[in-house]
């Protein structure tokens, strides 16, 4: 028996003990509304069993400061007269908070929280584009996808474990520090913490089922379907999982289904489809591909740094940049559905919306921008550099220094903040608020506007990474039904996005003197649409690349240059339009993404081939970029994990149960760099150490890697 | 084999850098100036400039290393070797002018000297929970009242909040020059007309005295006006402020 059959092994062994685990949690649960029935009054007790139609919950109300402050474990509620009453108040007396060894029972709770979802990231995120992955190597009969998403898989396994153990550990954490609180949740959520364990079986079973039939389920078109039936199944369940957990990490911000005064459920179905719910839900899920993209390429970086022969580089290399291909592909939508999640908090609540952009979280949203801006230059950076392994790229690499350029100015303006860290005799020489650059640079709409640049401009990187081995183009009509459909088709699809959200624009219910800024966006919308068709005309007409080109021109001035000055106007006069301004500016450039994109696949699509990619020829600086990206990935992943659960700021349910513990008050900025910091370690290292777990028994499997690209190498093309 | 222009790759990088360091230290300030009809330049923030610094010489790294072609030109230039007589020259002037513009800013972050802290402003104070419900009364009133309330708000307006804040809301009042903090100029885009309304009914009821404990030190003048405004015309001041700025609060949305 080798040593990966013993990892393994003991993998689906540990998988079953936290399964168990987490059942005897379930049980726990079962019993603990009657636990803390017990230790409210009896008169809520009686309410909470008489109540038909919902659960009565112990009496919060908004903004209400609790009459007791906190009880710790064991300590008497005050008034109690007698020795004798005093012991059987401590009986009763309900337990708010416990401590962790004496220790700081909301760091612990954090750091324990956001090492499991920085592992439920991956092992969510990963699922998704390993069965992408493997569909791709299927119809294309390239059996290089099929083992890189096999190798995906192998990772995945690996991390459920421990992702399940974080899942049991942090359950005992909250429930166990935290018990008045986690009463709270499981009156209003136990149904669907039944629901969550029936879902958790299935994600254990479909992956585990998944990677070990991997090799059976070959040979026959069925049989792989099935496989890949599996591999769907798992996505599923992950993501359904995933929404389950975030409905009530998500009530606990805009909390929802109860009466705020008296706790009392209403409506589960508000309690998990609160305002926040499906904002949370798109951002992660798209956020997870990201980060599981990101993680790949740094575990691809670290075996190609460490690679034997040119095949080992070759194969890693490759698999490198698939992972940046993923993240990169999944950073593009973040920052739109980030700005709607963001819209979302400040439209549930004010001062939320307050905090977070403008008030004590502002500062973190700087270094979130830097952090964001370094992503963006490291996947562009990694783009650039693999240019140099593909023979024919030579004619784009003018472009570098402007892209640089273009990239490096909006990072400049996105990461300048509206208030400047001044000295007194800075402030007495600008004489005024705000310096120019912090004035114009500093608003929403200069950094949308710099944000959706950045985008055009990592697109066009793509767009010349992928032409740089492409030579002359054969003409359109070559192309036959599939070029004309393809186009036809990507043509529609923008026309429908930009015209019936142009008509839509023109009923929405606004006061008049508001709704006349609302014409410029339907006029914006229009012009796009024009561009859109006018870009597939040309391309009909063999000038795709003009049409491109005029659609990146049209996209720009709209969407980029128009809308930042536009910005500031609706922000002075009209802010209910900044909403539809929003949207506005999306639509516009993914029609310009999904158009241009189109137009390029089918442009290209018989061109010939001005030479090879030489896989593996890669300088070393650039596997250190995958490596920054992805701990780049991870510290964003734990700032922004701080951001969302501290908005809350001293309330466990906003507005509804307030934190009266000692530590209900927002850690300062240092502290919390120095947390987020601890936990990226913990993570990396965790990470480092189970991949090596499940690498354990690679070296008998290595040969099979130069049999693999020598059976592909006919299949180039497949791998761009 | 280098041509002659990437052969100096390395210099047009430090030139580059060299250009935006006097593009925001000397040109910024009287662009601004100019631009925006003032007195005296704007100088570039010390904390921008670092930052902007710090990008461009990235920007210069990132550019040098995108190939290794390019990659090998940018170090060669240090190299000893042939080549044209003002490489030479360049050289020399890198070998020792580097060392002592390191030195230099050695030298001026060192040596004491007396300077104010910077201090890192946030720009919305929390508001309280207890004001976040609150609405404006008079807000949904037929037209004809809210055109009264503005009215009476903008001669409350010029009573109270005048001096400091100026008759046209721009910051400029009488008393502006005597803060080290001007008062906010309120026609500006990003200040109240970001905020909802109770935000400023509450800045105007509790002052720089009511504001939280986060975030602290605040540097704020504003007296507390609880004791000598009523709630209504606090409201109506509101109104007033607004009007007089020419800018409108920032409206509550309906969820999606």
């Amino acid at each position: 028996m080798n040593n990966l059959k013993i990892v393994q092994q003991f993998t689906k062994k540990s998988v079953f003990l936290v399964l168990l685990l987490f059942f005897s949690l379930s049980s726990f649960l079962s019993v603990t509304p009657r636990l803390f029935a017990a230790d409210v009054s009896g008169e809520q007790t009686k309410a909470s069993e008489g109540a038909a139609s919902g659960v009565e919950l112990p009496q919060f109300e908004a903004g209400q400061q609790p009459a007791a402050p906190q009880l710790a474990e064991g300590q008497p509620a005050a008034g109690a007269g007698t020795a004798t009453a005093a012991i059987e108040e401590e009986e009763l007396a309900p337990v708010q908070y416990r401590t962790f060894f004496g220790m700081d029972s909301r760091t612990v709770v954090w750091i324990v929280s956001e090492l499991h979802l920085m592992f439920a990231a991956f092992v969510l995120g990963v699922p998704i584009f390993a069965v992408i992955v493997e569909i791709v190597g299927f119809k294309g009969g390239d059996v290089k996808y099929d083992k890189m998403a096999k190798e995906f898989t192998k990772l995945l396994s690996a991390a459920f474990a421990t992702t399940a153990s974080l899942g049991g550990l942090l359950g005992f954490c909250l429930f166990g520090l935290y018990p008045e609180f986690m009463g709270h949740m499981t009156n209003v959520f136990s149904p669907t913490m039944y629901v969550y364990a029936l879902m958790f079986f299935g994600e254990a079973f479909t992956l585990y089922g998944y990677y070990y039939s991997w090799d059976i389920l070959k040979g026959t078109a069925a049989k792989k379907w099935f496989h890949i039936f599996l591999g769907v199944m798992l996505n599923l369940f992950g993501t359904g999982l995933m929404f389950l957990t975030n409905s009530w990490a998500t009530y606990m911000m805009s909390p929802a289904g109860i009466v705020p005064a008296t706790g009392k459920l209403v409506s589960l179905y508000h309690a998990i489809y609160n305002p926040l719910w499906m904002p949370v839900n798109i951002h992660r899920l798209i956020a997870n591909v990201c980060f599981g993209g990101f993680v790949v390429g740094a575990y691809a970086a670290v075996k190609f740094l460490g690679a034997k022969s040119d095949e080992e580089r070759a194969h890693y290399d490759w698999m490198g940049y698939v992972g940046n291909f993923i993240g990169v592909g999944a950073l593009i939508p973040l920052p739109f559905a980030g700005y709607w999640l963001g819209r979302e908090v400040y439209s549930s609540s004010p001062v939320m919306g307050n905090i977070m952009m403008g008030g004590a979280f502002s500062w973190t949203f700087i270094i979130q921008a830097i952090l964001i801006g370094m992503l963006f230059i490291g996947a562009n950076y990694y783009l650039w550099l693999g240019m140099g392994r593909i023979k024919g790229s030579e004619r784009y690499t003018k472009f570098f220094k402007y892209l640089i350029f273009i990239i490096f100015m909006c990072f400049a303006v996105w990461l300048t903040p509206h208030n400047l860290p001044l000295s007194g005799e800075e402030r007495a020489m600008i004489g005024e608020q705000y310096h120019p650059f912090s004035k114009y640079f500093g608003v929403m709409a200069a950094k949308n506007a710099v944000v959706n640049l950045i985008i055009l401009a990592t697109f066009f990187s793509f767009l010349i990474y992928r032409r740089s081995n492409k030579g002359e183009m054969a003409p359109f009509s070559e192309q036959g039904k599939v070029g004309k459909i393809g186009i036809f088709s990507g043509l529609i699809f923008c026309l429908l996005m930009l015209v019936s959200y142009a008509i839509s624009l023109n009923f929405v219910e606004l006061e008049e003197n508001i709704k006349v800024f609302v014409k410029p966006l339907v006029r914006s919308l229009y012009i796009q649409s024009f561009a859109v068709c006018l870009a597939a005309f040309l391309t009909f007409k063999n000038k795709g690349k003009l049409g491109q080109a005029l659609l990146f021109a049209v996209t720009a001035s709209i969407a980029v240059l128009y809308f930042w000055y536009y910005g500031f106007q609706v922000m002075q006069k009209a802010n209910l339009v900044l909403r539809y301004l929003s949207v506005t500016q999306v639509s516009i450039v993914m029609s310009c993404l999904i158009m241009n994109a189109i137009i390029d696949i089918f442009m290209f699509r018989k061109a010939k081939l001005v030479g090879g990619i030489v896989w593996g020829k890669m300088p070393v600086r650039s596997q250190y970029a995958l490596l920054l990206l992805c701990v780049v990935i991870v510290i964003l992943m734990g700032l922004m994990g701080f951001i969302r659960s501290g908005l809350r700021m001293d309330w466990h349910i906003y507005g509804v149960l307030q934190d009266t513990s000692q530590w209900a008050y927002t850690p300062a900025l240092s502290y919390m760099g120095r947390i987020v910091g601890l936990i990226v370690v913990l993570f990396l290292g965790l990470v480092a150490f189970v991949f090596w777990l499940a690498n354990l028994g690679e070296t008998k499997e290595k040969g099979v890697l130069k049999e693999e690209f020598e059976l592909t190498e006919p299949h180039r093309e497949h791998y761009t | 084999m280098a041509n002659k222009r990437s052969a100096f790759l390395l210099i047009w990088v430090i030139t580059a850098v060299g250009c935006l360091y006097g593009f925001l230290k000397y040109a910024s300030p009287k662009i601004f100036q100019i631009l925006m009809a003032k007195d005296h330049p704007m100088p570039t923030p010390s904390t921008l400039m670092m930052w902007y610094m710090i990008m461009g010489v990235l920007a210069g790294l990132v550019y040098a290393t995108t190939s290794n072609q390019k990659f090998v030109d940018f170090l060669s230039f240090l190299l000893p070797g042939h080549g044209p007589l003002i490489k030479s020259f360049l050289q020399k002037i890198l070998f020792i002018g580097f060392p002592l513009l390191v030195g230099w800013f050695v030298y001026t972050w060192a040596i004491p000297g007396a300077a104010s802290p910077v201090e890192l402003r946030i720009q919305h104070p929390t508001l309280p929970q207890d004001f976040e419900k609150l609405e404006n009364p008079f807000r949904q009133a037929d037209a004809e009242t809210q055109r009264k309330c503005i009215e009476e708000g903008k001669i409350l307006f010029q009573t109270y909040c005048r001096p400091c804040h100026g008759s046209k809301a721009d910051g400029n009042g009488p008393f502006a020059n005597s803060f080290r903090l001007r008062p906010i100029n309120f026609q500006d885009p990003g200040t109240i007309a970001t905020v909802v309304d109770n935000y400023l009914f509450w800045r105007i009821k509790e002052g720089g005295p009511g504001l939280p404990s986060e975030s602290t030190p605040w540097d704020s003048a504003m007296p507390s006006w609880k004791d000598d405004l009523k709630d209504d015309e606090v409201w109506k001041i509101i109104m007033g402020e607004y009007d007089t700025a020419g800018v409108m609060p920032r409206q509550r949305e309906k969820l999606e």
